[in-house]
């Protein structure tokens, strides 16, 4: 039998853009050899994944990002003090800069994390992503980063419509004409700030990778296609894939960042030539990581023991045509849920008589 | 007509074709079915073609022009060039 380990999960909240932590949490449940206790670490009282008593052992409330690191740090002490934190899983792009802040205290006192690093995460970010492509030979689509609202006309004249207009952080827009174009420019720069950016808009078939490397070895990769998609975008049913293509492009790319962690990649296949262009980076576990379970591809266990320090080998290939589907259920559950939550801020689970 | 597969598909016995490479599904029928087999067993166009008025009692011009759709379509889904 192992040693007990306890695991701290963020991203609970499974709605309609669902966030990650729950099929992270569930991934390492599925694990035959799982012993240990799982610590949601929740946003809101009514964070989705707090209701599902069989997933987590205990919830705590945790202090939002933009509250500052210190408020974070001390939570996170707190926590570690009543219920032993052996590793921390991050898993939102708006944690992660203040975790890798906190990564040498945290580390210190006791608690492992595997996170790629600053450098890393920088280097993929949209406005930086073509000059990282261009230095490494990547297709990516034709990109122009607007820092000043002035020269948006321009960019839009030099690339064309149908293109993309994406917000620095989050988001993009299919546009058609200008004033979609300017619009969605102005949405975007008062939600995530400058630069906006203005992307070439390919047609193709559109593939996600989920991958962790360690300082840029490829350790596993789970290949997909989405085949039912939400009104947000969000896949809600996909299959997995058997393409090496698709694995050597993720292996060259995560070499060229020297990666380390989990991410999700977003490549697109263009429809008349076949050839992949990479369209984003996102260093998180997507939400639909669950599936790689039935796929030989449990990348949340991979990264629990590279987090642990243990010897691992890389993955074989993973298995194709695994289907996953997502189902929306409800949770029924005692008001002493509720209760202790917002009175105590923290829940344990076999406390309550349910 | 020589054929080279550019992807790995499974083909069910009711007929489901699976791409491994793009996740992409198919239905065949049973002139499909049987073409696809034959192309598996690396067997040349005229043998096929033959072997599909025998199997499904059409002349032969029907039995070329049917094998020359149902290529052209296995071109444009990206499984064989």
């Amino acid at each position: 039998m192992n040693e007990s380990v306890h695991v701290a999960v963020t991203g609970l909240h499974a709605a309609d853009n669902p966030a990650p932590g729950i099929g992270i949490i569930r991934s390492l449940r599925h694990d035959p050899d799982w012993n240990g206790k799982i610590i949601g670490l929740a946003y809101d009282v009514y964070d989705t994944g707090v209701y599902d008593h069989n997933l987590l052992d205990y919830t705590f409330l945790i202090p939002y990002p933009n509250q500052g690191s210190e408020q974070v740090f001390e939570r996170i002490m707190y926590i570690h003090e009543q219920v032993r934190i052996d590793v921390l899983i991050p898993t939102l792009d708006s944690e992660l800069s203040i975790y890798q802040k906190l990564s040498p205290r945290i580390r210190e006192a006791g608690i492992k994390m595997y996170l790629p690093s600053e450098e890393m995460v920088k280097a993929r970010q949209k406005a930086n992503l073509v000059a990282f492509c261009e230095k490494h030979d990547i297709p990516t689509p034709k990109t122009i980063a607007i820092n000043n609202p002035g020269k948006l006309d321009d960019a839009l004249d030099e690339m064309g419509f149908p293109l993309y207009v994406k917000g620095v952080f989050y988001d993009a827009k299919l546009c058609r004409t200008k004033d979609d174009a300017l619009k969605a420019f102005d949405g975007f720069r008062k939600q995530w700030g400058l630069p906006v950016l203005v992307q070439e808009s390919l047609s193709g078939e559109e593939f996600d990778i989920c991958a962790v490397a360690h300082d840029g070895e490829l350790l596993g990769a789970l290949p997909i296609r989405k085949v039912r998609l939400t009104d947000k975008g969000k896949a809600w049913a996909a299959i997995s894939l058997k393409n090496k293509e698709l694995e050597m492009l993720t292996s060259k790319i995560l070499n060229g960042l020297k990666w380390t962690g989990p991410c999700e990649l977003e490549i697109m296949q263009d429809s008349k030539t076949k050839k992949l262009y990479l369209l984003e980076i996102n260093p998180r576990f997507p939400a639909w990581i669950y599936l790689g379970t039935g796929a030989n591809q449990n990348l949340p266990k991979l990264v629990l023991d590279l987090a642990l320090g243990k010897d691992v080998s890389p993955l074989p290939p993973a298995k194709s045509g695994v289907t996953f589907v997502r189902h929306a259920t409800d949770l029924v559950c005692p008001l002493e849920y509720i209760e202790n939550l917002i009175v105590k801020g923290e829940l344990y689970y076999d406390q309550i008589d349910r | 007509m020589g054929v080279t597969f550019t992807t790995e598909v499974t083909l069910s016995e009711s007929g489901f074709l699976f791409d491994h490479s793009t996740g992409l599904t198919y239905t065949l029928n049973k002139t499909g079915q049987f073409i696809f087999k034959k192309l598996r067993e690396e067997i040349e166009a005229p043998a096929i073609a033959e072997a599909l008025q025998e199997e499904f009692d059409v002349d032969g011009s029907k039995a070329r022009k049917d094998l020359d759709d149902f290529f052209r379509q296995l071109k444009d889904m990206g499984i064989v060039e």
